[in-house]
């Protein structure tokens, strides 16, 4: 079939009305494939579901399988610079399978890999943590209150992420900015660009730089950090060395970039829903853990994922072939209405809410729980503080950074009341 | 004898990361939905299951002593 509505998902109504855009194209064909980009695109709850529980169909594996030239093209000049990239995407413990599913992998599996970070990352273990983001997100609000305003992206989403994965991780607080600098050039990733493996590989190579040394000390002496968490799996021969690098890379870039979506999109959609605003301000502390959920699932901070077949398989109707990218979008999944009563609504007690904002099955996101903790505190916070939160600019004015991959806004400036 | 444990899992919340059936292969599995349930609730020693059951990233899992309702886990 001929595609007659508008499918591109770089294109600027993906980026600037998405749900309009997921709806239409889930309404019409959930699978669907994508002529221009060559990738299938998943689109409703159902099929994202039924996709990320069956790793031996649609495999993670995305860059040591996908064998074909890159799409959205790049510069001929640049291929040598793609298969650093490659290398490096290969190396990431979520670009791995699980045994139990394809089975002619040898040596260290994708639950092999996660199962070394894992346990750092239980609800129960996270706890630990919940005082330092509280007493980080008092410090950032005292000079929101008192300025009366605040770029929510710049003044709070930024700096509380990155604080506390730093701390984690055991990086020296005063090399966040640089760090923060460095990772946010990983976007290039997810853009469309013919010249983005350049400014991808350099921050690649800046941030293997950088985090080389800190990652051999903590081989040989381990400390009481993240890094060395990552790093006792190359004792264990579970990971070589650069793999601890990229691994810690991983866990840096992925434990504030998302994190600062959810932070910034949430605190909007409250802007947006004074009626909710007040549902979470009339208790805080109770209303803090759903109200995250709704948020997560509302305005996704990640829009969309990939994966590649590894068999010829018919899905709703459509004969996807072995080797097909095949891409699903939790933006469309999340507003599903056949899983959502009112599902364009933002309601901050919802419950069941069963959104995919972390994806689902194996490689079910390994920081969720972080970023969760890190959403109540900062919903709990902002409700116990201020009467009101106000948007500065009209909402058409917002900016988003155009990136398959992530629902990012360039800035929020919000002025809030005093309670 | 050890004491017998009353397992559930929260289908509202069990995501399918399977990492209970990884901790605790004889008590947990995954059904046709890929979420988790209990095969055998006498599968593994207590404190293997309790691991599993802390392990579950959306805390969907409750262990509880099965004669006095005692909750284990969370």
């Amino acid at each position: 079939m001929v595609s007659t509505i508008n499918d591109n998902p770089f294109s600027l109504e993906a980026m600037y009305q998405p749900y309009e855009f997921f709806a239409r194209l889930r309404e019409w064909e959930p699978v669907h494939y994508n002529e221009e980009y060559e990738v299938w695109m998943v689109t409703d709850w159902e099929h994202l579901v039924w996709v990320t529980r069956h790793p031996e169909v649609f495999s993670s594996s995305v860059f040591a399988r996908d064998v074909r030239p890159p799409n959205p093209p790049i510069d001929e000049d640049d291929m040598e610079i793609y298969n650093y990239i490659k290398k490096w995407q290969v190396s990431r413990f979520i670009q791995h399978d699980q045994r139990r599913y394809n089975t002619e992998i040898s040596g260290p599996d994708h639950v092999d890999m996660r199962r070394v970070m894992h346990g750092y990352f239980t609800p129960k273990s996270m706890e630990m943590w919940r005082p330092l983001v509280q007493s980080a997100i008092d410090e950032l609000l005292d000079v929101v209150q008192e300025k009366g305003r605040m770029d929510v992206m710049a003044d709070l989403a930024t700096p509380l992420p990155l604080l506390v994965i730093a701390r984690m991780l055991g990086i020296p607080d005063s090399d966040r900015p640089i760090m923060r600098r460095l990772a946010k050039d990983l976007r290039h990733l997810n853009r469309t660009g013919p010249d983005r493996m350049g400014p991808l590989s350099e921050s690649v190579q800046n941030l293997q730089d950088y985090l080389g040394p800190l990652v051999d000390e903590r081989i040989d002496n381990p400390r009481d950090d993240l890094i060395s968490v990552v790093a006792e799996g190359a004792r264990r021969g579970i990971f070589d060395r650069d793999m601890v690098v990229n691994n810690v890379m991983l866990l840096l870039s992925a434990g504030h970039e998302t994190t600062i979506n959810l932070i910034c999109n949430g605190t909007l959609a409250f802007t947006q829903h004074p009626d909710q605003w007040a549902t979470l301000k009339s208790d805080p502390e109770g209303k803090t853990v759903r109200a995250t959920e709704e948020a997560l699932r509302y305005d996704s901070p990640v829009k969309s994922i990939q994966r590649i077949a590894m068999e010829d398989i018919d899905l709703n109707g459509q004969q996807i072939r072995k080797n097909d990218r095949v891409r699903w979008f939790i933006s469309g999944a999340n507003r599903d209405p056949k899983v959502f009563d009112r599902a364009d609504d933002f309601d901050v007690e919802r419950y069941p809410n069963m959104h995919v904002a972390f994806g689902s099955g194996i490689h079910h996101c390994l920081g969720a729980t972080l970023a969760r903790l890190e959403g109540q505190e900062i919903f709990r916070n902002l409700a116990n503080r201020f009467e009101s939160l106000e948007l500065e600019v009209p909402t058409e004015t917002l900016e988003y950074d155009q990136l398959i991959g992530l629902r990012a806004l360039e800035s929020l400036p919000v002025k809030v009341t005093n309670a | 004898m050890a004491r017998q444990l009353k397992i559930t899992v929260d289908y509202n919340v069990c995501v399918g990361n399977a990492m209970c059936e990884t901790f605790a292969e004889n008590t947990f599995g995954l059904n046709e939905d890929r979420q988790s349930y209990v095969k055998d609730a006498a599968g593994d020693p207590e404190e293997t299951i309790i691991e599993a059951a802390e392990n579950c990233p959306v805390t969907a899992i409750t262990v509880e002593d099965a004669e006095t309702g005692e909750i284990l886990f969370p």
